[in-house]
């Protein structure tokens, strides 16, 4: 599989999990589609952990401009009013649409799993076919000591009630993917 | 609280009250059907008999070094600053994570779905000792309220309504909540348990997988429940057995590829959490989580050295073996099983629960191989079953009087045979026809939704000397092999074959010292008499220089194949001739189809409209799809396709004896559907179903006649 390849089948598979895909050609285009997205949805604050701080700095503008808070840390203070997490991808699973996210920082476990909406910039040279490729990362991740990481596949989903899918229970009602093909969030 | 009947007579009255149920039966009925479609969709383009084989193999190779896996896990994981703890039963297991609680000062308790601490009952035990335990899966959290247990692994609350959730909803907020508006009653959820997340001192999750060489658990969830219960509260404890161990990354990677397929059509659940040691938590004292890991064996250890049962160990928890049952799809998982439910759940009910708990629902299987051909670890789960039953009645010393009369009867074939040869004399006056005339109530009682045979006046062993095909230089010889049905109630099915087989130039057999094959023995799991029966026709068979051993009936024939092996193992290995016989048995359609190889143009084409029903022990048992197509095919019938053509027909033996309710459910589902097609001949390929299906149309008095294919070949037949 080549590489478009395989980057059409992480889109197509994500879209299949209720995940919104797009693409973004710059950090910038990026900040921008999450804080306009935030403003569309009526969202007044975005988390965005794991940002350096060039970054974090074009998104303060950003959000000012909507008049969108950036939540600093900690997090804890603020959980109940997470709008948006904003964060990058460490790796994606072409064949089943997913997200690998390492989550050792509470921080961005808190973003990722208590906001209404969760947008995600996965570096395209990241995606790879399958789990099974994975080995070498997840390796590399635990063998240091505690860690935590996740795979996400779509939004938050539950058939509990008469087997009706139902999107958003626990985690975020929305996940958006941005594919970005020139930008790298360095390895956490 | 989960009621298990402990007595026939509770359990019957269950299984009465749940057919009732027209919700359960609707919202069961749509899961079945939906199930399958999704299942296939979602395995389409894989290959999913390798990754059966990967994951059966994989979980073979730990269960005998389980301990080791474990030492290795502890290792890692302590390393990483995790502690883990050994608990040798439920209680054991409920008073570590309490002593935990009580350790870190803890109030309240947020759960992730575990079915371990359904198992232990461990909300009961915390609950006791005056913690606030909340569940936080969404189902989990609705059945909790209610205070029933879980009527399927995977969707603990498929037995509600949204009407019973809308209620429900309506009291805990104290504000009317709209039960058409499921999206709403989620959001429920989602808002009344955010505070209990946010305020939880301890979270305690199951886990899909620990692996050995890293110390990591694996949880695989759809929600997002188990990452909030996992991050927020400043305690946690992962609970799980010690079949969850696996070696590495890769063996786990085995499960994640087929557990969400094969539990609820989805490539993948839109989380998988990998944890190890203590991770980050502003809460915790030094910012470390406080991490809990308690492995629970009551009883595991013991299986995984049982040379039958350790397979049961292979259970990745995925549900499906529920899914695909067509009990479950009856009467559903409060009536068919304990806390683990559906046929895994008969199987370990008695290991984690005791054999009270399991004594009735064990009886409760069709034999149908449904679960067997949908477990994603192969587990022989039918045949695991069996010597369930086997078990306890073994325990329990005794066995009852019906099943020693059949055994008895059984292991002794001139008895046998000569009882059925003065049944059929003495039959006379209550006949009617083929049929059995309406017998006084009290005999019939539920049994009167079909009519039952009467045993042939002449069987076909009786009349075998003027049947057996007269050909000089046959081109195939085989052997027929009769089964009881088939040799006194159905002889025509022999009869046809014999023609046929003449018609083709094949010398035919049929060796006068074979007896039943032994299958109802071992669906009343009287496994002894099971191999007696056995070796009698593996002796009855082995001095014939036989090209293949052909039966008619699929029941007889999967038995023959698959069971004789297994049952007849010595010493780890299979006896020669026990493994000939084994290798030469063919069922009817496959040996005319692939065998003797009839063309279409051997046949006249009546035009006649045909259905056909899979033999569950063809299907499923000897693996055969498509030589009854061909056949019909060749034959050149105008074939109707009837839906749920492959589901059984609900006949299974004793088991329609012992539960006509469920038995006259499935029949109706069958004869609906075959109604629907329009066709006028019902074929099938065991003398079984024939039976079924006669005596439900009789009973009905539909117009359709039902044959075995060896009559539709030969009436076809130029």
């Amino acid at each position: 599989m080549s590489q478009g390849e395989i980057i059409e089948s992480m889109r197509a598979r994500a879209e299949k999990a209720a995940a919104v895909v797009s693409s973004a050609a710059t950090l910038e285009e990026a900040i921008a589609y999450a804080v306009n997205l935030t403003a569309e949805e009526g969202g007044t604050t975005l988390a965005a952990p794991g940002m350096d701080d060039a970054a974090r700095e074009a998104l303060g503008k950003a959000c000012g401009e909507k008049g969108i808070t950036l939540l600093d840390s900690p997090l804890r203070d603020k959980m109940t009013r997470i709008h948006t997490a904003f964060t990058w991808a460490d790796r994606g699973i072409a064949d089943t649409g997913t997200l690998v996210l390492n989550s050792n920082s509470e921080e961005l476990r808190l973003a990722t799993m208590l906001s209404e909406t969760h947008v995600a910039v996965l570096p395209t040279d990241k995606v790879v076919p399958s789990m099974d490729e994975l080995e070498g990362y997840m390796t590399d991740h635990f063998k240091n000591g505690a860690g935590y990481v996740a795979f996400i596949t779509g939004p938050s989903r539950t058939a509990d009630i008469e087997r009706i899918l139902t999107i958003g229970v626990h985690g975020p009602e929305r996940l958006h993917i941005l594919l970005a093909e020139n930008l790298d969030g360095g390895e956490k | 609280m989960i009621e298990t009947p402990e007595t026939d007579k509770a359990f019957k009255k269950q299984i009465k009250t749940s057919l009732e149920k027209d919700f359960l039966r609707k919202t069961l009925n749509n899961f079945f059907t939906s199930y399958r479609q999704s299942r296939g969709n979602v395995f389409a383009d894989l290959d999913l008999e390798g990754m059966r084989e990967d994951v059966a193999c994989m979980k073979d190779a730990g269960i005998p070094n389980l301990s080791e896996l474990f030492d290795e896990f502890k290792k890692n994981a302590e390393a990483a600053g995790s502690i883990v703890h050994v608990a040798r039963d439920a209680e054991e297991a409920n008073c570590i994570i309490a002593q935990i609680a009580k350790e870190n000062q803890v109030k309240s308790i947020v759960k992730s779905k575990s079915m371990t601490a359904e198992e232990t009952f461990l909300n009961d035990h915390l609950e006791k000792d005056g913690y606030e335990v909340v569940e936080t899966d969404l189902g989990e959290w609705i059945i909790q309220m209610r205070h029933e247990g879980p009527s399927h692994m995977v969707m603990p609350a498929i037995h509600l309504s949204r009407y019973q959730v809308g209620d429900l909803f309506s009291d805990v907020t104290a504000k009317k909540q709209d039960p058409e508006n499921i999206e709403g009653l989620v959001k429920v959820a989602r808002k009344e348990l955010r505070p209990k997340f946010i305020g939880a001192d301890m979270g305690i999750s199951g886990c899909n997988f620990a692996i050995a060489d890293s110390g990591v658990i694996g949880l695989v969830t759809n929600e997002g429940n188990a990452r909030l219960t996992t991050t927020l509260p400043r305690v946690h404890v992962a609970l799980m057995g010690f079949d969850k161990l696996v070696q590495d990354y890769s063996s786990a990677v085995k499960i994640l590829k087929i557990l969400p397929r094969n539990a609820t059509g989805q490539a993948l659940t839109s989380y998988v959490t990998w944890i190890k040691g203590t991770n980050e938590c502003a809460t915790a004292p030094e910012e470390k989580k406080i991490q809990h890991m308690v492995f629970i064996d009551n009883g595991r250890l013991e299986l995984a050295k049982d040379p039958i049962f350790s397979q049961a160990l292979r259970c990745i928890r995925c549900g499906a073996c529920a899914n695909v049952c067509p009990i479950y799809r009856m009467v559903g998982g409060h009536t068919f099983g304990h806390v683990y439910i559906g046929a895994i759940g008969l199987i370990l009910t008695p290991f984690f629960h005791g054999k009270e708990k399991a004594r009735e629902i064990v009886k409760c299987c069709l034999n149908c191989q449904s679960c067997k051909a949908v477990c994603p670890s192969k587990i022989d789960l039918p045949f695991l079953i069996k010597n369930v039953y086997a078990k306890i009645q073994d325990e329990d010393g005794g066995k009852p009087f019906k099943t020693r009369m059949t055994s008895m009867l059984l292991k002794n074939r001139r008895l046998f045979h000569t009882a059925l040869k003065t049944a059929s004399k003495m039959q006379g006056p209550a006949t009617d026809g083929p049929y059995i005339r309406h017998l006084p109530t009290f005999l019939m009682g539920e049994h009167n939704f079909r009519r039952l045979p009467a045993i042939a006046d002449r069987s076909l062993r009786d009349d075998w000397k003027y049947v057996k095909p007269k050909v000089k230089n046959p081109k195939i010889k085989v052997a027929l092999f009769g089964g009881c049905a088939g040799d006194f109630i159905y002889p025509e099915h022999g009869k046809a074959f014999a023609k046929l087989c003449e018609a083709y130039n094949i010398s035919v057999d049929y060796p006068m010292d074979q007896t039943c094959c032994g299958l109802p023995t071992m669906m009343m799991a009287q496994m002894d008499t099971a191999k007696e029966i056995a070796l009698q026709n593996v002796k009855a068979f082995k001095s014939g220089d036989y090209d293949y051993i052909v039966t008619l009936c699929a029941s007889c024939g999967s038995h023959i194949k698959e069971n004789f092996p297994k049952l007849l193992t010595k010493k780890g290995a299979v006896p020669a001739d026990v493994q000939a016989m084994a290798d030469k048995l063919i069922d009817f359609s496959s040996f005319m189809n692939d065998v003797v190889k009839v063309k279409a143009e051997d046949f006249m084409n009546l035009g006649r409209k045909v259905t056909y029903h899979y033999p569950c022990h063809l299907i499923r048992g000897l693996g055969v799809e498509e030589a009854p197509m061909a056949l019909l095919e060749k034959a050149g019938v105008d074939f109707k396709a009837c839906d749920e053509s492959q589901v059984c027909c609900g006949f299974s033996g004793s088991f329609s004896v012992d539960f006509p309710m469920i038995s006259k459910t499935m029949l109706d589902h069958k004869l609906d559907n075959v109604s629907a097609t329009g066709a006028t001949t019902l074929v099938t390929d065991c003398p079984g179903c024939t039976l079924q299906l006669k005596g439900g149309i009789k009973a009905r008095g539909m117009n359709v006649t039902v044959k075995h294919m060896a009559e539709v070949l030969l009436e076809e037949k130029k």
